[in-house]
């Protein structure tokens, strides 16, 4: 199950022209969310080439982070948000030191866990990706980017198949 | 900045964001790693900017002076490494009949742009240096008036008389402003 960004859905013309810049849609790990299971949910952003966002962990103080902040429903607990490693990045503005960057693909993943009196149906955790984007000479305004992350909560012992193994098989987190 | 981009511009973007800055018709031409120039762009909108004491500053009352109004934000990379070049734009044609305006488009105005230009110091050939030229508070409806902004930095060359000469999306290089700005004086 994937579900792409809504694009603009901040309503400013900001979303909409950074909406061309990166393209982000939802994961979730399960087919479907057992109670008492762990599972995982991952929001991927395809950033435009010749761009890049800073990373969570940006070089300078002063740049804004990308971020993701989950509104967790009832019975849906964080485990822990992994965020990618950046990559260093010498651009045309940043002659003193590398910044620490996104770019092609930034993959987030949160470890989530389903309680047991998690209610059973579908289920929606409502995320924020924050982002900031640049090219070699350009800076765009801050976006924030609200996504939705859905999936079936179900009975304990249904059995739920592993999905999306490409999104959730390697995990490099800093 | 939560509508920094003028409406109009909307699809050029798109269309930059999409292509690599290039093939897109009526969309500035730009590769990767260089800015665009336009000219002609006619006379400076009347607008009214606060400052960082929240008094009131039009560039009517700069009429008479070349202004590089330089839209900026503390969270803009490239916009840093254009200061200390502007800062010493400032130092050498202020009394020539020049000034630098910085029109910072921060979300949260004053608050954050205030300590940044109270603090942060600048590699100017070696001296560390604040922020040397008045520094207003812009919004979207403010660079609106200029034609909007593609993204930051951007920079608007306003001549003698009001018009505005050239305008500069994306980090530029001082010789260029510079020869503009002797070109006016």
């Amino acid at each position: 199950m994937s579900r792409p960004a809504t694009a603009g859905a901040q309503g400013s013309y900001a979303s909409q022209v950074n909406s061309g810049i990166v393209q982000a849609k939802t994961y979730i790990s399960l087919s479907a969310v057992p109670r008492n299971a762990n599972f995982q949910a991952a929001v991927v952003a395809d950033i435009a080439r010749g761009f890049h966002m800073n990373s969570h962990t940006p070089s300078e103080a002063y740049l804004i982070a990308t971020t993701l902040t989950p509104r967790l429903p009832a019975g849906i607990k964080l485990v822990s948000t992994d965020y990618p490693q950046g990559h260093p990045a010498m651009l045309s503005f940043s002659t003193d030191k590398p910044l620490d960057v996104y770019s092609d693909r930034a993959i987030i993943r949160l470890k989530l866990a389903a309680v047991a009196a998690a209610p059973l149906g579908a289920t929606t955790i409502p995320v924020v990706l924050r982002y900031q984007a640049c090219n070699q000479t350009t800076c765009f305004p801050p976006v924030k980017l609200p996504l939705e992350i859905e999936f079936e909560v179900v009975k304990a012992d249904t059995k739920a198949s592993a999905t999306h193994p490409e999104i959730f098989s390697v995990l490099r987190v800093r | 900045m939560k509508r920094l981009l003028n409406v109009a511009l909307f699809a050029a973007v798109i269309c930059i964001a999409t292509s690599n800055f290039s093939g897109c018709s009526g969309a500035p031409k730009q590769t990767p790693g260089t800015a665009t120039a336009s000219a002609g762009l006619g006379p400076a909108p009347d607008v009214t900017f606060k400052d960082l004491q929240g008094n009131n500053v039009t560039l009517a009352s700069m009429k008479g002076k070349v202004v590089l109004l330089n839209f900026w934000a503390t969270w803009c990379d490239p916009c840093h490494e254009e200061i200390p070049w502007m800062i010493q734009l400032q130092q050498k044609y202020a009394d020539k009949g020049f000034t630098m305006l910085g029109a910072a488009m921060d979300d949260e105005g004053v608050k954050i742009v205030q300590p940044f230009v109270q603090k942060t110091q600048f590699d100017v050939q070696g001296h560390p240096t604040t922020m040397n030229y008045p520094i207003v508070i812009a919004n979207d409806d403010i660079a609106s008036k200029f034609g909007g902004l593609i993204g930051l930095p951007t920079s608007v060359m306003i001549s003698r008389d009001g018009t505005m000469a050239k305008r500069y999306i994306g980090l530029v290089s001082e010789d260029t402003v510079e020869k503009e700005i002797r070109s006016l004086l």
